[in-house]
């Protein structure tokens, strides 16, 4: 599965893996990961780790991603990044709304 | 679709075949027709299309062969299974069936079971066939209305973007025609003061998702431009616009110039698009324009940052944009271009006018093959002359414009921090019919006599400081500052327009709160210094009829006066 | 004898499918072969020969008449061949063999219509 998701005990620590290419074909998956879950996570880590490429459809979905677990209130952690990945999320900026590393 | 539906065509020469061929057919559900030769069968098939075709090989008349290749042909892009029924048992013959455009064989004696498997085969394939056939019929149709749709939203986009001024002299540029669903934005335009204002940007999405972002955005950075806003404003009402009406995962991300030829500076603002280069005349490194803000339509109003980055740009040096197709091109191993190699072409080039095909050769070279879907643009700072920003087109006759009346404005320490009173002020200005022609030179004025009035009356900054790049970037900062910081400090605006002989005059004055200056000592100093990082005194004398300061500076008068009108 | 010349199993399978229709094939079958046997006597060449000999073996094969069948066959193999040597010999053969299948196929005839 291109797209991996891993609760925690409590239900309050939502992880996403996301492995191989991170473009809009994962759409559909992606969105999957986050919706309809049972409980609303209190943190969520996307883990790019075995991401290969991350493309403008990609930081789309993240931004999704935050406003739905509550925008400007929500932390959203983006780790595992390759330095490719971290060069995209610089020029666009995204550090200022999403803790990199 | 029930097999009772079926048609199947036998043609055979012998009679006790043909009757027995009937009968297995008929018995299996199917509806019957049949030819004793293949004359025969080609009227009959003509005539009444049966879907399935059983042909002996040997027939006289005409043989099977013959009759094959025609029912084909009339068959055209619909399948027809045509079922060869032979004894024929060299590989050369059976050949010969599927050529002439056999899709199966039946072997004599008949086996009622086999044939009616091979039917039932032979149908299945004749109905994928036709759905595969209808299928490709529906995508084409789609296909037809999306390119249409895509026609016109670009007919439509055209016209919203036609206000522009990418044909100036100074600038240079490079977009494919389907630049618009690639999501690729270059707009141009001048502002009433003649300066010039260009963004280049790019939309997340293909297709008309992207493009149909780009057209609300193109009507906010023409209107405000058109009517004196700066980019700071013009870039908070573009936020803002797109981040009321794209979806949450749309974003624009772009890079905002504005080039002021009077002063010879250049204003810059880049949100997630690549690195923008200035590039000298001297040999000295391209300067890179790299992005800090998030794109566009990212942040809520409240959260968005104009800050914008001011830099000296002298005669002849030039900026370089280009969309991410150029850096992100790959070859085969998929080894990026990059930042790198880019460089390396600009501080290669000798002669400017080559750098685009320079640019292009270099990614023709690395990839193989020729891209066309990169946006390049270049700009140059020019003397002001060199330039002819169009007039602005009013509508009115001018029957009832106000031609005996004054006003004053004060705006305090809070206003002054958030508001830009220029555009309300020259759109006032614009009702008198007399000012429309020196529109230009009354834009320049006031937002030369306003911005000192701020900057150096109001706020104390030091001129001195814009000396370079680095002194630019000091200026700017401690403006940001203290205009935050500000808790006291007023600017007053009065104007006055009077009749004048056949004519009229306007008078305006502008006072600030602050210390002042020695008026004669500036206005001293030479020209060049004064140009760029003095108050542009001069400046404001050579384009009105007469300008002076009193209370130690703190006062700016300035007259524009017009002559009767044709 | 008679179950050499005609192939019972095949006919016992034709009348299950032609049902009501069989008579009506034994009959039809009978005045095609006549037809099928002038053509032999009648062809010009070797091709025509060829042609007819394998029109009546598809036909006798498919009514079960095995042995009429292979005889046919062995016609329009030898056609094929100069020069023609045995032709005379293997038409008189297939024309013996023709009158003796066409009592049998008249018995049928006779046996169905009665039963």
């Amino acid at each position: 599965m291109a797209v991996e998701t891993v609760v925690s005990q409590d239900g309050k620590k939502l992880t996403i893996k996301v492995k191989g290419r991170f473009d809009f074909g994962k759409h559909q998956e992606f969105r999957e990961a986050y919706e309809r879950k049972p409980v609303r996570p209190d943190s969520v880590v996307v883990d790019l780790k075995e991401a290969t490429y991350l493309d403008s459809s990609a930081l789309g979905m993240l931004l999704m991603l935050r406003d739905h677990v509550g925008g400007e209130e929500s932390e959203v952690q983006v780790v595992n990044t390759s330095s490719d990945v971290r060069k995209i999320l610089a020029i666009s900026n995204f550090d200022k709304l999403f803790d990199i590393s | 679709m029930p097999d009772s539906t079926l048609t199947v065509l036998i043609a055979e020469d012998g009679a006790a075949d043909r009757l027995l061929l009937a009968r297995i057919v008929s018995k299996q559900g199917y509806a019957v027709l049949t030819a004793e030769n293949g004359e025969q069968a080609v009227a009959l098939f003509a005539e009444q299309r049966p879907q399935v075709v059983l042909l002996d090989a040997l027939m006289p008349v005409m043989d099977g062969f013959e009759a094959a290749r025609r029912i084909k042909a009339l068959a055209g892009e619909t399948l027809v299974p045509i079922i060869f029924l032979t004894s024929l048992s060299e590989e050369e013959a059976l050949v010969r069936c599927l050529e002439a455009g056999g899709d199966d064989f039946l072997a004599k004696p008949y086996s009622p079971v086999i044939l009616g498997a091979k039917i039932k085969a032979m149908d299945r394939l004749r109905r994928l066939h036709a759905t595969v056939l209808e299928q490709r019929d529906q995508i084409t149709r789609h296909h037809h209305h999306l390119l249409n749709e895509q026609r016109v939203a670009k007919a439509v986009f055209d016209k919203v973007a036609h206000a522009g001024c990418l044909s100036a002299p100074n600038i240079r540029y490079l977009q494919s025609p389907y630049a618009l669903f690639n999501g690729d934005l270059l707009l141009a335009a001048f502002t009433p003061s003649g300066d010039m204002h260009v963004l280049l940007g790019d939309f997340t999405g293909h297709g008309l998702p992207a493009a149909v972002g780009a057209m609300p955005l193109a009507e906010v950075f023409y209107g405000m431009t058109a009517k004196g806003y700066g980019l700071a404003e013009t870039l908070r009402e573009m936020n803002a616009k797109l981040k009321r009406i794209l979806p949450v995962d749309m974003f624009c991300c772009a890079v905002l110039l504005n080039l002021s030829f009077q002063r010879r500076v250049v204003e810059v603002w880049n949100g997630g698009m690549p690195d923008g280069y200035l590039l000298s005349v001297d040999g000295r490194e391209p300067l890179a324009l790299v992005s800090r803000h998030l794109p566009l339509g990212v942040l809520a109003p409240e959260r968005f940052d104009d800050s914008t980055q001011v830099l000296p740009l002298g005669l002849g040096e030039r900026l370089f944009l280009l969309s991410d197709g150029v850096v992100d091109t790959s070859d085969d191993q998929d080894q990026l271009f990059g930042v790198e190699r880019l460089r390396q072409v600009l501080v290669d080039n000798r002669q400017p006018g080559l750098l685009f095909e320079e640019v292009l050769h270099a990614l023709d070279a690395f990839r193989g093959r020729s891209r066309d879907d990169v946006s390049l643009v270049e700009i140059r700072m020019v003397e002001p002359e060199a330039l002819s920003p169009p007039p602005l087109i009013y509508s009115d006759s001018g029957q009832s414009a106000p031609l005996d009346w004054s006003l004053q404005f004060e705006f305090r320490a809070q206003t002054l921090k958030r508001f830009n009173p220029l555009p309300y002020l020259l759109q006032l200005l614009q009702e008198v019919h007399g000012l429309r022609a020196q529109s230009g030179a009354l834009h320049s004025v006031l937002s030369e006599l306003y911005s000192n009035a701020l900057e150096h009356g109001v706020l104390g900054l030091d001129s001195a400081l814009k000396r370079d790049a680095a002194g630019f970037a000091e200026y700017y900062r401690q403006r940001s500052e203290r205009l935050q910081a500000l808790g006291e400090g007023c600017i007053r605006v009065g104007l006055r327009v009077e009749p004048q002989g056949l004519g009229g005059r306007l008078i305006i004055e502008v006072d600030d709160s602050g210390k002042g200056f020695n008026v004669t000592k500036v206005l001293a100093r030479p020209l060049i210094e004064q140009g760029l990082s003095g108050r542009g005194l001069n400046l404001i004398r050579r384009l009105s009829r007469h300008a002076e300061w009193t209370d130690q500076g703190r006062r700016a008068c300035v007259e524009f006066t017009w002559d009767a009108l044709a | 004898m008679t179950d050499n010349h005609i192939d019972r199993k095949v006919l016992s399978d034709l009348q299950e499918v032609m049902d009501d229709g069989y008579l009506h094939l034994l009959e039809i079958f009978l005045d095609d072969s006549e037809k099928r046997l002038s053509q032999l006597h009648e062809a010009k060449n070797a091709t025509e020969l060829g042609h007819a000999a394998h029109s009546f073996k598809g036909s006798s094969s498919n009514m079960g008449a095995l042995v009429l069948a292979e005889l046919c066959r062995q016609l329009e193999e030898r056609v094929k061949q100069q020069p023609l040597y045995g032709i005379e010999d293997l038409i008189n053969q297939i024309d013996r063999e023709y009158v003796l299948v066409r009592q049998l196929y008249s018995d049928e005839h006779q046996r169905v219509l009665i039963g």
